[in-house]
């Protein structure tokens, strides 16, 4: 971080003096020198943008302090930093589902007033050129639902760093023992419980699987292409019924035919455990899948596949990861919009898509220089148009409904507790929450 | 030379200090808890504007299936944790209270497990444990057995093992240091007579040790309610609640769940919990001295 | 000192349990030497070529080279260290100095309050950590505040930068006083074995030489105890430099400590198992160097506290 500074330091003298010869201050001019606080999660889009920072500083004499922390953990933080009347945080990334939370407490700038303001907003922005689906999912609320896209709704903050699920498996595994890419979940079951016969010692997909969020989180990744919800458009949980057992039985079967230990897996062991070759298959989001293609990390180099998340009875692949947004709270609220917008441009997409991070923009996917460098780009576009902005609800009771059903998941994975009893048990508990929460008032 | 006056001062101003510290940093705190106990209170308020609640929270937590659980897990940990440490320490000890050359050597490098961060701990056990790298289930695939699942199936007893490791030390050398205390004329007397190493242990040894050892055993149980760190690096409380002990639960509610009221009214449970078992600690410890002191007059007189 | 001649199988025993007890110490010890494909690969034993790659990772922020491997330094090890450094001295220092007063005063006066004092320590030894984590978290963020427009908390925000209202969470001081505050009961009472053996006389004949109470502490009393200062201020400094969850409450980015980063590192992405090892390796150092120096102290400390039930 001290070398960032150093360099940075030395970016700002060198741009205030040709900014001066200039003698036209541009629209950073009155903001550099400024030191902004940012908070971004540990995750590898992250480290990507934070690679293009010294970029940012070099062009607009604007510095960035960088406090990265684990997404839970940084969730943690940011609860109590929001709430001060005066925060540390300058721009903060914001985990998907934390969007109901912040919304809600009212500690979210509204963006419209940054992107009226002719000083501010950059006319080559290009807003249509954002994959709507992310922008409707990560900077939206207020829509229907309060969460999903809609009339009513505005923008609170701008997906960076957002995902979307797919398939990654081992062509020459595949290819081997003559079994086909996946389409569909039947084809799904049915190759991940066949290779741990044909290929001893190998798992089939290796899937998140830890109790709390990770047993969630996977669920809810087979719950929506199988055909269900977690609530009716009544708020009614609907977790327990045929669907939600369907997606429980996937998942039991995928961690029972996955690999050595899967029970315990987090997203880095699954990931870990596709990288060294121990799984045929894993599906999670793209942020994962340019790892395995590094060698430094991977074994499995050039012997991936990637395919879209297989078909239930309908497409739906998960919609997640981050979005930027300005505190309610933040100090330097113009020139942490100037970071955001400098981040979301096409030119900033690009270099931290170059970079190893996500695209938020659609030019990005089509981008030829990024096809030769990261080949499953084009899948990925190709997977975004089925992305589902309803797999999971965005509410402000979600963390505690979350937690529950990650609980009962990983009971039912490890311990074996019948599926149909767990998930009645999930319902009625959701129940009362929503209840107390007051989602029944109008009924 | 002092007035009477400020030799009645003196002890206030040597206790001073350390009581407004106590005072406004752990008498206060735990009073604003049961005091926030009652109330639904998120992070993001501070503790006057939220609700007052009555006793909802500890209803709630009373009829709740992965509080109880937690509790359960708990009361297992602890109690499985100090009962094989009593029985591995004391015996090692016993077997090694011998004036052997190198036993210096062992105590020193046997305090290292406990001085060492319970962050580092659970660090090196759960690389141990890992199922592919790890070196339990190596050396398991290398002997040709199957390998175990650590952390999954076997989470609860694995953490066991890694508490366990870090804290039998402990009892080992208080125990070693009762046993180097115990008067040595009961010894020689029981020798004399024709005892069995077998029943000096069992007649002489342990009888006289008792007081040490109960108060060893409950310290080490108030400990083991306090243990987390190991815990939260190892398994992060999974799979399902198996290794959620109740320190863990209060820590996620508070953060990841963001209930701060149900957290405080889970800490009161615990405390109260903890406070039984010292007043119990106490109590034994009383009556355990008038007995001791009873025995050694015997002993003293038999002799 | 003559030994006893004994069976081998004792010396075996001993040999084992020797190995148990480091044995997961020394195995951390090698990995941290270790490049992750190492470690994944499972080229085992001890048969390696070491790096120090992953302790150059770990320290970026303190190294004056800029390691060749990193694109960018993300952990920011050394500023941690050097925080974990000042909160464990100063509260191991403040912990002694008012822990040593109090049990002077609880073992050689006589006073109104002082079986309450006396109960009250007792009694707060055995509050977990874990209990105290919400009421200090919110004490500590919303009530032991200064006013960022008041007189002293103006003049922090001036001197010290920063935003909001001047609160405990997030400073040193913070972190240190509920340190000292939980070190204190367990100092006292291992204190008060210690003090008790201090012979009166010694204390009267330095009253009657004209010495204040306070000198007669400083000057007889305290040279007196050194043994059980030490393994009291060893103690305090373990709890302190390895305390994880009450410090991870109340730090912010700047105040953060080896335990957190540790964790934090812990449960992401990408677990890099020689990044971890080595810090786990440079958190650990400062108690093994205490432990193969000073093991008489401790373990005495440890009878002190135990025995005198």
């Amino acid at each position: 971080m001290l070398k960032i500074l150093k360099t940075a330091g030395l970016a700002t003298a060198l741009m205030t003096t040709t900014a001066m010869a200039a003698g036209h201050g541009g629209p950073y001019a009155e903001y550099a020198g400024t030191t902004l606080v940012v908070n971004f999660p540990a995750h590898p889009h992250y480290n990507a943008a934070i690679k293009v920072l010294p970029e940012f500083t070099k062009e607009t004499g604007i510095e960035v302090e960088v406090d990265q922390l684990p997404y839970l953990k940084m969730r943690e933080r940011q609860t109590l930093e929001l709430a001060q009347d005066e925060g540390e945080y300058d721009l903060i990334s914001y985990v998907v589902f934390s969007k109901a939370d912040y919304v809600f407490a009212d500690q979210l700038e509204n963006l419209a007033k940054y992107f009226m303001n002719p000083k501010l907003s950059d006319p080559s922005y290009d807003a249509n050129d954002l994959i709507d689906g992310y922008v409707q999912n990560i900077g939206v609320a207020g829509g229907q639902k309060g969460y999903l896209p809609g009339p009513t709704g505005s923008l609170f903050g701008i997906p960076f760093g957002s995902e979307t699920s797919v398939l990654a498996y081992r062509k020459d595994i595949f290819e081997k023992h003559g079994i086909a890419e996946p389409e569909t979940y039947d084809q799904l079951l049915e190759a991940a419980c066949k290779i741990p016969e044909v290929e001893p010692g190998m798992g089939g997909m290796a899937s998140r699987a830890a109790s709390g969020h990770q047993a969630s989180h996977a669920f809810l990744l087979h719950l929506a292409p199988l055909g269900g919800r977690v609530f009716d458009d009544n708020w009614k949980p609907i977790i327990n019924n045929a669907a939600g057992v369907e997606a429980a039985n996937a998942l039991k079967t995928i961690v029972d035919c996955g690999p050595e230990g899967a029970m315990s897996f987090g997203p880095a062991e699954a990931a870990n455990s596709f990288a060294n070759g121990e799984s045929a298959m894993f599906m999670d989001s793209i942020a994962f899948m340019p790892g395995f293609e590094n060698p430094d990390r991977s074994k499995v180099v050039g012997k991936v596949g990637y395919a879209m998340h297989p078909k239930g009875v309908r497409r739906g692949s998960q919609t997640g990861g981050f979005g930027i947004a300005i505190p309610k709270n933040a100090e330097n609220k113009e020139a942490a919009f100037l970071l955001m917008q400098w981040l979301t441009s096409k030119k900033g997409d690009l270099m931290v898509a170059m970079e190893g991070g996500n695209p938020s923009r659609f030019s990005t996917y089509q981008d030829a220089g990024l096809n030769e460098k990261f080949p499953f780009s084009a899948t990925f576009g190709e997977a975004l148009k089925y992305a589902d902005p309803d797999w999971r609800p965005i509410i402000p009771t979600w963390g505690k409904i979350n937690a529950d059903i990650g609980t009962t998941m990983s009971k039912v994975l490890t311990e074996g507790l019948d599926i149909q009893e767990a998930l009645d048990g999930v319902a009625e508990r959701a129940e009362a929450i929503m209840s107390d929460a007051g989602y029944y008032t109008w009924q | 030379m002092y007035t009477a006056r400020a030799n009645r001062l003196t002890p206030y101003m040597f206790m001073a200090p350390a009581a407004v510290i106590m005072a406004i940093a752990l008498l206060y705190p735990l009073g604003y808890m049961v005091w926030g106990s009652f109330r639904d209170w998120n992070p993001s308020q501070t503790i006057g504007e939220a609700e007052f609640v009555g006793l909802k929270n500890y209803i709630t937590l009373f009829y709740d299936p992965a509080f109880r659980e937690s509790l359960g897990v708990t009361l297992t940990f602890a109690s499985v944790v100090v009962v094989a440490e009593m029985v591995i320490g004391v015996g090692l000890a016993l077997l090694l209270d011998r004036n052997i050359r190198g036993m210096s050597v062992l105590r020193t490098l046997f305090i290292l497990p406990m001085m060492i961060a319970p962050v580092v701990v659970g660090l090196m056990w759960r690389y141990m444990y890992h199922p592919t790298v790890g070196t339990f289930n190596r050396t398991l695939e290398s002997l040709g057995l199957p390998k175990v699942d650590w952390l999954g199936d076997h989470a609860l007893m694995s953490v066991i093992i890694a508490d366990i490791w870090q804290w039998t030390p402990f009892i080992f050398i208080l125990a070693l240091a009762a046993l180097q205390s115990l008067p040595r004329s009961a010894l020689e007397a029981a020798r004399i007579d024709g005892a069995t190493a077998w029943q000096q242990i069992v007649h002489i040894k342990i009888p006289l040790m008792m007081p040490v050892l109960i108060v060893t055993a409950l310290l080490r149980l108030i400990d083991a309610f306090k243990v987390l760190e190991v815990i939260l690096v190892m398994t992060e409380g999974g799979p399902g609640l198996s290794t959620e002990i109740l320190a863990l639960r209060i820590s996620r509610t508070a953060t990841e769940f963001r209930e701060l009221g149900v957290a405080a009214a889970m800490s009161n449970y615990l405390l109260m919990l903890l406070l039984i078992l010292t007043v119990g600690m106490f109590a034994v410890t009383k009556l355990q001295e008038a007995r001791a002191a009873r025995l050694a007059r015997q002993v003293q007189e038999d002799t | 000192m003559q030994y006893d001649r004994q069976n081998p199988a004792f010396y075996a025993l001993l040999v084992a349990l020797i190995f148990m007890a480091v044995g997961p110490i020394v195995l951390m010890f090698a990995n941290s030497f270790k490049l992750d494909v190492d470690i994944i690969s499972g080229s085992s034993g001890l048969l390696f070529l070491p790096t120090i790659q992953n302790y150059e990772t770990a320290l970026c922020d303190i190294l004056w080279y800029e390691p060749d491997h990193l694109d960018f330094c993300a952990l920011k090890f050394g500023g941690a260290f050097i925080n974990s450094l000042i909160i464990a001295l100063v509260s191991t220092v403040l912990t002694l100095v008012i822990g040593c007063m109090a049990a002077y005063a609880l073992v050689r006066f006589r006073f109104m309050g002082r079986d309450t004092a006396s109960l009250t320590t007792l009694l707060v030894r055995m509050v977990p950590p874990a209990v105290l984590l919400v009421p200090v978290f919110g004490l500590w963020n919303n009530e032991f505040c200064l006013d960022k427009d008041g007189l002293i908390g103006g003049y922090i925000r001036d001197t010290f930068g920063g935003r909001g209202d001047v609160c405990l969470a997030g400073t040193h001081s913070g972190i240190i006083l509920i340190y000292v505050a939980m070190n204190l009961p367990f100092v006292i009472w291992i204190l008060q074995s210690f003090i008790v053996q201090v012979p009166r006389s010694l204390e009267e004949a330095a009253k009657v030489d004209g010495a204040g109470p306070f000198q007669v502490f400083f000057q007889i009393v305290l040279p007196l105890i050194k043994p059980g200062l030490a393994a009291a201020a060893i103690f305090t400094f373990r709890i302190a430099w390895n305390e994880y969850l009450l410090a991870s409450a109340l730090s912010d980015r700047n105040t953060k400590t080896v335990p957190i980063l540790i964790v934090n590192n812990t449960s992401e992405f990408n677990v890099e198992w020689g990044v971890i090892m080595a810090t786990g390796m440079l958190l650990a150092i400062p108690p093994i160097i205490f432990t193969l120096f000073a093991s008489r102290q401790i373990i005495t400390g440890m009878t002190a506290g135990a025995v005198k039930g």
